[in-house]
């Protein structure tokens, strides 16, 4: 399979549709001690990943910055290791996604599915996050000092999304597990269809989605809350609304799943 | 969980999906607590905090305390008695102390089908070995690519 990107270059899939196939790690980063720099400015997301994968796995090295990364999409995934990375600069979408163990800093902002599929590690974001932040986000952490998306946590298993300004419309759909906080204000349709789960709200909410509903806050939810603020240094605001699922949708019945989202 | 009678527990022969089943054995720290003691939940996990592990609680599988390993899809039972209080607690070391001996089913078939390099204890074990670095592609006998391919 053959398709050619934007320079005209031909680049290859195989079968399992992985781009470059035949491509090795550039070995252009900048070793010093257990620390090393990629200048990203020239790579491909599959060159950078590669090289990534190569100072990590093979050279034994767990401080890795990035440096240009110029916005480039899929950058620092399936990263199975612990390691900690400095991305300076601002990644596109899929950014971090599918780690298990990785502590990643991202400088500059991301684009849209920012930690989808995340077993395990820490992704922080100085900045905004695009819509899909923490789709399908499985376990670890997950930081976004600035706004999100739309979206925000679609279908997420497990882990703690952290968000410092205001998310999109649909936070938290069809959310199975896993805890939400989000400083600013939630855009409408809060926890539409969440099967499960905690969502903490300390703005405004627009709206809330079928099935979601608000529960009164204990004291192992001041302990989550006080222990990530603490942990990400961020400023915890002085009250949190907590939203959770309803379960009425837990089961159908013998009305149409249509007519019964009317209903509630 | 006040009555342990090491003596009745034994594997079961209907077909599961347990550890024990896939595995074919049972491990010495399903049975001792003071074999995870030492365990550190949070210089285990990424981070400072336990991290993934936030999400594992002690659950029961067929009338058995059980921690669930989401690397196998399989419930790990827990034949000692757990300290009241402490039940999340000793869920989360007997599952870190599974994964980083390197008895999860789930990682024993990265020899077979990992597809990528990767470190095959992932990140809970310092310089574990590389697996799937030599994966093929599996070739059905006697079929051709279409043309064009």
């Amino acid at each position: 399979m053959v398709a050619v990107n934007e320079t005209s270059r031909p680049v290859r899939y195989d079968v399992r549709g992985l781009a470059e196939p035949d491509a090795e790690a550039p070995k252009t980063a900048r070793i010093d001690g257990d620390s090393a720099v990629i200048d990203a400015a020239d790579l491909s997301p599959r060159l950078i990943n590669l090289e990534l994968r190569r100072l990590v796995y093979g050279e034994d090295i767990r401080n890795v910055t990035i440096t240009n990364p110029g916005a480039k999409h899929s950058v620092a995934v399936g990263l199975l290791a612990r390691c900690r990375i400095t991305i300076d600069g601002s990644l596109g979408y899929f950014a971090c996604t599918l780690g298990d163990g990785p502590e990643i800093h991202v400088t500059g902002r991301v684009g849209w599915s920012l930690g989808e599929n995340m077993m395990s590690g820490v992704v922080v974001v100085d900045k905004n996050a695009g819509s899909l932040t923490g789709a399908a986000l499985r376990g670890g952490d997950l930081v976004i000092r600035g706004h999100v998306g739309a979206r925000t946590g679609i279908d997420q298993k497990g882990g703690t999304i952290l968000v410092g300004g205001n998310t999109g419309s649909m936070t938290g759909f069809m959310m199975q597990r896993g805890r939400q906080i989000i400083c600013g204000d939630a855009g409408p349709g809060l926890g539409d269809s969440m099967y499960d789960g905690s969502i903490y709200v300390a703005g405004k909410v627009a709206s809330l989605g079928v099935d979601c509903v608000e529960e009164e806050m204990g004291p192992e939810d001041h302990e989550l809350l006080d222990r990530k603020f603490r942990i990400y240094r961020m400023d915890k605001p002085d009250t949190f609304r907590k939203f959770v699922c309803g379960k009425q949708l837990y089961n159908y019945d013998t009305l149409e799943p249509s007519e019964r989202k009317l209903v509630l | 969980m006040s009555d342990f009678d090491l003596s009745a527990r034994h594997l079961t022969t209907r077909q599961g999906i347990d550890t024990e089943e896939l595995t074919g054995q049972t491990f010495p720290y399903q049975f001792d607590p003071s074999l995870v003691d030492d365990i550190d939940l949070e210089a285990a996990t990424p981070g400072e905090d336990i991290n993934w592990l936030e999400d594992i609680h002690l659950m029961e599988e067929d009338g058995i305390p059980a921690v669930f390993d989401r690397y196998t899809n399989a419930f790990l039972k827990i034949h000692f008695p757990v300290p009241e209080g402490r039940e999340d607690e000793y869920a989360r070391k007997v599952l870190v102390k599974h994964l980083q001996e390197g008895n999860s089913y789930g990682i024993w078939l990265k020899h077979k089908h990992a597809k990528f390099p990767q470190p095959e204890l992932g990140s809970w074990l310092e310089n574990s070995p590389t697996v799937g670095d030599n994966w093929k592609p599996p070739r059905l006998e006697g079929w051709e690519p279409p043309s064009g391919h």
